[in-house]
């Protein structure tokens, strides 16, 4: 254990929390259902958190082209803002992020915009990273997609913990990214000379672009997608569960 | 740095930071050089490159239309000079008129780039002299007469007719 993890709290007794200084934010005592954080330091929190998110913002609808490696910047699709939005709900539920926690009348103005934009943030970044991981068209989209819905609206109803919330996101978004940047991926033919020759050499996975829409993106994006939902992950590790001191 | 400049450097980075992305995401720039130009253009210091445009107008004297065309490329990445892209849907006329008849995929092209003049700068004209068409109207009227078939084409006289 480190000695960052020293400073966790034990909270079985009391419900009033003294925090050691120079605790870290993202750090949680968890015992039974209840999670708090150390109070957070402001660099990580204020600075470090949005610039992670806007990141994840701007990487998460990003593509390679197949033929010359350009960029190409997809939208999310409407869907990506409701699964994106019932996750923050879930955040707030499970107690991963305490609303009275972030925004509150006792605040400051100044600190309460400043929360809400980190806050912000994060629910972009939560919608580019549905983008990044469901598939774009076809039917894949529509069975990833309807696997986000079941999932989400199942925890909606759950009674869990915050660190039971990770576990359950991480799962979910680490099954999505292999569904499609490993198996579907790997079931795209390549481009080719023409229709003929892709057939001849490739004719399984032509059938199978064919057959599931397959758009064909060059093998880098499988990389820029795992780097932005690593760093999504630690954008939620450090986000802490209040900014109150 | 004090504490309470913080919150006001998270909104300042939140800021920022939507604006940049809003930009990539609405001008999908294709390579990094885009990414400049387009900026460019957003913040309205966009200008062509005179040497390639210089090199293409030679070109297009010379009747060289496809290297006309790239240097004209070159020179307005974005598509936003009337007088590149004036002269771009001129190249396509030029390349495509034929006596007898004429290339529908040219002429398609330049009616293409003199759409983009009319939406750049609807009363433009041309000060060249050695051209004979000077307004994009001009232009689009010939490439669309050029793309549709009546019965004047079958006219015997039109083979006596001169390019523009």
């Amino acid at each position: 254990m480190t000695d960052e993890h020293e400073h966790i709290i034990d909270v079985t007794e009391t419900d009033e929390i003294q925090v050691p200084d120079g605790a870290r934010g993202g750090d949680l005592a968890v015992t039974g259902n209840r999670s708090i954080a150390a109070v957070p330091s402001a660099a990580p929190t204020y600075i470090l958190l949005p610039i992670i998110f806007l990141a994840v913002t701007l990487l998460g609808g990003m593509r390679l082209g197949a033929v010359d490696n350009s960029f190409i910047f997809l939208k999310p699709a409407l869907i990506c803002l409701v699964f994106a939005a019932v996750t923050l709900v879930l955040f707030f539920r499970s107690g991963l992020i305490s609303v009275e926690g972030w925004l509150s009348e006792t605040n400051p103005p100044l600190r309460n915009a400043a929360n809400a934009a980190v806050l912000l943030t994060m629910f972009a970044a939560t919608v580019q990273l549905f983008n990044a991981l469901l598939p774009e068209q076809g039917l894949p989209f529509w069975i990833v997609g309807f696997c986000f819905f079941w999932t989400l609206w199942n925890n909606l109803f759950a009674e869990f913990d915050s660190k039971r919330l990770l576990r359950s996101l991480g799962a979910l978004f680490g099954l999505a990214f292999v569904v499609k940047y490993l198996v579907l991926a790997n079931l795209t033919a390549p481009t080719g000379a023409s229709w003929l020759q892709r057939m001849i050499e490739n004719p399984g996975r032509e059938a199978f672009t064919w057959l599931l829409d397959l758009p064909r993106y060059s093998p880098g994006t499988g990389y820029i997608q795992f780097f932005t939902l690593a760093l999504y992950l630690i954008g939620l590790y450090l986000t802490p569960t209040t900014t109150k001191k | 740095m004090k504490e309470r400049y913080i919150p006001i450097l998270t909104v300042i980075i939140a800021i920022a930071g939507f604006s940049f992305i809003t930009f990539l995401y609405w001008t999908e720039p294709r390579t990094f050089s885009e990414v400049s130009s387009k900026g460019q253009v957003v913040l309205g210091t966009y200008d062509i490159d005179r040497t390639a445009f210089d090199e293409g107008l030679a070109n297009f004297r010379r009747d060289e239309f496809p290297a006309a065309r790239a240097a004209f490329d070159r020179a307005d990445p974005q598509k936003r000079d009337a007088i590149t892209q004036f002269y771009t849907a001129y190249s396509y006329y030029r390349q495509g008129w034929g006596r007898v008849s004429n290339d529908d995929a040219m002429f398609r092209a330049g009616v293409e780039a003199v759409d983009r003049v009319i939406a750049i700068e609807p009363n433009f004209r041309i000060a060249d002299e050695t051209l004979q068409m000077k307004t994009p109207y001009e232009v689009k009227a010939e490439l669309e007469e050029g793309l549709k078939l009546t019965l004047s084409d079958f006219n015997p006289m039109r083979l006596t007719r001169e390019r523009k």
